[in-house]
């Protein structure tokens, strides 16, 4: 494989853009092949979704607020999810910034589920469903996972694999956003921004100086590659 | 190198002494790992290079336009069109999931022949025949001809249905579903007609604008154009300079757009009209904001008692005075009247005095502010959502046995109509009855003939965007994938059977639907993506994805025609308030919106925003509401990360109907009001819809406003009683999310 620079993988999240609208939870599932969970599935409490929007109550009616936040694997640069992983199906790429999910390695302990203080790992009791011909659908790009195997957001790597190649055949470098994964290509207000945090003229590296940002359950010392900024704020008087 | 605990560290830690020198020697574990997850195919394989092809979104009636990603003939996924000026390369979750009704698994191949009407036993059909059956029965059938499209007709079907139509004398076709009359495409049309004299749709500049006042508007959800309305919001709160907009939301139950609101107040069911002329007042009385405004509010805002005001929507005369300076003070303010209004039997005064506050902002074709959509451009024909009243008439047709062939398309009426209207009824008495549905819908099974046409990604069409912001826009749509399954275009039956009927085959003589779009694409003469003559512009109008100018013409400059003061009468409710206790506020499913979501796995599957459900229908009440009622909604430990959410099934009763569903305890919604979401209680229309929560109309009666642009669907008043059944919400809430703390707040001992 051709050597490739040092990359940051990094999104920013602005929470005050982000409608809870739900266009990157189905996206998502388009591009990376996820399987739908039926009802008694999802009440059991195994719904998956590489991307989906919590859903944060403030206050007392009528003084009440709601709050969305898109929650994704995280990417974190010390990821506790990783060293629990008796196979290395879960590593990381120090290279990219990137945690991998090695599908074929994996014989589905589930202990990084139980490590990852973001529930974002999602395991497959059962071999997924899709009846015929939605299978006709499917990303060739993208493995389907099959039963006892562990899945997560990847920051669709397939398209970051597809950019790079494009550029290296055209001999050039990377620009800036021509990676765009498939939940920040449809966020209609984008909320959601990508980019390499690694060159400090992508609009990545512009936003998460943001004086807004922060990062979830920071205390953790996982150091995420999923920068958010809060939301809110109005200069408007009222 | 990764800091922190690393691999070597962890196994150092767990395993003891000499083992931990053999295993660490294994090291490093990274000069192993390929650098990509388990994603590439077997060698041997190549999935080839994907192609990009333009067309249109059909999932409402919006129009956004689309790419489609194709790799050895299969289409994997939309996107929305970089170019297109609508929506500009962004789409929603249902534009997102319509490669799945491509590929639905209970499409029908082939035509259909239904002997008996409701029992499903289906005969097939060659094509030829069932033509010859359809050319038997319109001809014999004559001028009592009906058409039963929906707003997301092709234009050139629209317009082939109506030509044909208007040759054999028969009534125009009516276009009418749920989506159009919840969000009020009739009313605004009729509104905009009176106070501007122009029937088009209205549409909103959020991005230059700097207040907002929603009144009761979801326009970040399922309503008049929900992406755009998504990518001006991002604009809207994030404008040069650092300025960011302001949006105020007033409503009874907590919409999404409800929750991005900066200011949120929880009014009465029915009394955004009042608000909005008590706005009016207020600024007309105080002499709030500019000269000029003073002078409008004078004219259009007629004087109503404060306290009232205050006393009928549940906020107070400093909200209501505080509501008035905001909304006055500001540069570029916005009044957006929302879906709950068409309901009421006020609904046009309530329309008229929201979109007043406009007249009195002076913001009318203006940036940052309200405009008209532009027009369709000549020759093309945008299928105009009919109103309620146009629907009634012709089920009454239907019931007086003056229709002899019915021919539904794309709309749904057995389920888009409350039960009381009695479209099952009326339609015993149409002799023949056919449905060009791809998938058995509760119409279909009415149906003698079903006549299966393409899904959009496999049609030929056009667009014209309504609302379209500042400019013309014709979506084009063509087909991106070979048809996968044996369906024939609507557009071509109808051209073939025009033939054998003297007169229509005067009025469409063509060959093909292609012919017919060649030639009204080249009438549109050349747009932004240039070229000339009629093969190269049809080549640029698929290539692009549609037609439209490069520049932006300027806004037509819109006079009011307001002479005298618009005054809102009280809202009326139906059903007695001591036996009806509650307010029943119904609105458009997120993910499903009026329904035609249903059929489709990623949109039942995926989460709620609000309350994280999928696959079910569910009965929004305030926890206190459920506590006073008895009404158990508790969380259940099932697993280390999750929980379950259980809940009391409640039978929801109106005057009109009742409905069984159970209780989601929402934080964000007035004690005196019950939301239930439409979308869901199909008893056909494909295997993931069947079968599967209830259908909140059964709840309304048949009654329509005055004008008779919309049925009264909001001001219904509703009982609760409790089943004694539980059963577990598919929600996707975390177990130490809300559901925990807060219902067990207001359920203390559980």
């Amino acid at each position: 494989m051709a050597k490739t620079p040092h990359r940051e993988w990094a999104m920013i999240i602005d929470l005050d853009k982000c409608t809870g609208c739900g266009a990157c939870v189905v996206a998502c599932h388009a591009e990376n092949n996820v399987p739908i969970q039926t009802e008694q599935e999802i009440a059991r409490g195994r719904g998956i979704h590489w991307i989906h929007i919590e859903r944060y109550w403030e206050g007392a009616f009528p003084r009440v607020k709601a709050n969305f936040l898109p929650l994704l694997c995280q990417q974190c640069e010390r990821a506790p999810c990783e060293p629990v992983c008796p196979v290395y199906a879960s590593v990381r790429s120090d290279r990219e910034n990137l945690n991998l999910q090695v599908y074929n390695r994996c014989v589905g302990t589930r202990y990084c589920q139980n490590n990852d203080p973001y529930k974002v790992r999602f395991f497959n009791w059962f071999e997924p469903v899709f009846d015929e011909p939605l299978n006709q659908q499917l990303n060739p790009d993208v493995t389907v996972r099959s039963a006892g195997v562990m899945e997560k957001c990847t920051f669709c790597v397939q398209r970051i694999r597809r950019a790079e190649e494009r550029a290296l055949a055209e001999n050039r470098a990377l620009r800036d956003g021509e990676v765009i994964p498939a939940c920040v290509q449809t966020c209609p207000p984008s909320a959601l921004v990508f980019g390499d945090l690694a060159d400090p003229n992508s609009a990545v590296a512009k936003l998460a100086g943001d004086r807004r940002k922060f990062k979830l359950l920071e205390h953790l010392g996982t150091e995420p590659a999923i920068v958010y900024l809060k939301g809110g704020e109005s200069n408007v008087r009222a | 190198m990764t800091r922190g605990i690393t691999r070597r560290e962890f196994i150092r830690i767990g395993v003891v002494g000499a083992a931990a020198a053999v295993l660490t020697g294994c090291l490093p574990p990274r000069a192993w790992v390929v650098l990509e997850p388990y994603v590439r195919p077997p060698e041997e394989q190549l999935a080839g290079v994907a192609t990009w092809y333009a067309s249109t979104c059909r999932q409402c009636p919006a129009g956004c336009g689309i790419v489609v990603r194709i790799m050895n003939g299969r289409a994997l996924k939309i996107e929305g069109n970089p170019e297109h000026p609508l929506n500009r390369g962004k789409l929603c979750a249902r534009g997102q999931a319509g490669v799945q009704l491509l590929y639905h698994p209970d499409r029908l191949s082939g035509p259909a022949q239904q002997t008996q009407r409701g029992t499903r036993q289906f005969k097939s059909l060659s094509w030829n025949d069932a033509l010859n059956l359809l050319y038997s029965k319109l001809q014999a059938a004559g001028s009592a001809t009906a058409v039963w499209g929906d707003s997301t007709m092709s234009g050139h079907l629209a317009d082939i249905f109506a030509r044909y139509t208007k040759a054999i004398s028969a009534p125009a076709p009516i276009f009418f579903d749920l989506y159009t009359l919840f969000n009020g495409y009739s009313v605004l049309s009729k509104t905009n007609q009176q106070l501007f004299g122009s029937s088009a749709l209205p549409i909103y500049d959020l991005a230059h604008a700097d207040v907002v006042f929603s009144f009761g508007a979801d326009f970040l959800s399922a309503a008049l154009s929900q992406t755009r309305y998504g990518v001006e919001y991002g604009a809207f709160r994030s404008q040069p300079l650092g300025k960011r907009g302001f949006l105020v939301q007033l409503e009874p139950r907590m919409t999404i757009t409800g929750a991005k609101a900066d200011r949120w107040h929880a009014i009465k069911p029915g009394a955004e009209g009042l608000i909005a002329q008590a706005i009016a007042s207020i600024i007309a009385d105080q002499k709030l904001g500019s000269v000029e405004r003073q002078t409008r509010a004078q004219t259009v805002a007629a004087r109503v008692d404060v306290n009232s005001v205050a006393a009928a929507s549940g906020l107070s005369v400093d909200d209501l005075t505080n509501l008035a300076r905001i909304f006055a003070a500001a540069d570029h303010p916005i009044a957006i009247p929302g879906a709950a209004l068409n309901g009421q039997n006020n609904v046009a005064q309530a329309a008229s005095a929201v979109q007043a506050l406009n007249i009195i902002a002076g913001n009318i074709a203006q940036p940052g502010g309200m405009g008209m959509s532009a027009s369709a451009p000549a020759g093309l024909i945008k299928p105009t959502p009919s109103s309620f009243a146009d629907a009634q008439a012709l089920v009454e047709q239907m019931r007086a046995g003056r229709i002899q062939a019915l021919l539904v398309h794309g709309a749904n009426p057995a389920f888009d109509l409350p039960d009381k209207i009695g479209f099952a009824d009326a339609v015993k008495n149409v002799p023949f009855v056919v449905s060009f549905a791809p998938i058995v819908d509760e119409t279909a099974r009415y149906a003698d003939l079903i006549l299966p046409d393409r899904t959009y990604l496999e049609s030929w069409g056009y667009d014209v965007v309504a609302p379209s912001f500042g400019q013309p826009i014709v979506s084009g749509q063509q087909p991106v994938v070979t048809p996968v399954f044996d369906a024939r275009a609507t557009a071509d039956v109808m051209l073939t059977v025009a033939r054998g009927i003297p007169a229509a085959a005067r009025a469409l003589p063509y060959a093909d639907e292609v012919a017919f779009l060649k030639e009204t694409v080249a009438a549109l003469g050349s747009g932004a993506a240039g070229g000339a003559g009629a093969d190269v512009l049809w080549a640029r109008f698929q290539q692009h994805g549609g037609w439209w100018q490069s520049t932006i013409p300027a806004a037509t400059p819109l006079q009011s025609k307001i002479t005298a003061p618009i005054t809102v009468s009280s809202t009326q409710f139906q059903g007695d308030e001591k036996e009806y206790p509650y307010f029943l506020h119904l609105f458009l499913s997120d993910l499903l919106s009026d329904g035609r979501g249903a059929k489709l796995p990623w949109l039942q599957g995926s989460p709620d925003p609000m309350t994280t459900i999928a696959w079910q229908t569910w009965v929004e009440m305030h926890p206190e509401t459920a506590q006073k009622l008895g009404i158990t909604s508790a969380q259940v430990e099932v697993g280390f990360q999750r929980g379950t959410l259980i809940s009391d099934v409640v039978q929801v009763t109106s005057p009109f109907g009742a409905i069984e569903a159970p209780v989601y305890a929402h934080p964000g919604i007035r004690p005196d009001t019950i939301a239930i979401p439409i979308g869901q209680g199909h008893t056909d229309d494909g295997r993931y819809a069947r079968d599967r929560g209830a259908n909140a109309l059964r709840l309304v009666g048949a009654q329509a406003d005055a004008t008779g642009s919309s049925l009264l669907w909001a001001g219904v008043r509703v009982k609760i009683a409790r089943t004694g059944r539980q059963i577990s919400l598919a929600t996707f809430e975390f177990t130490p999310g809300v559901t925990r703390g807060f219902i067990n707040a207001a359920f203390p001992g559980q």
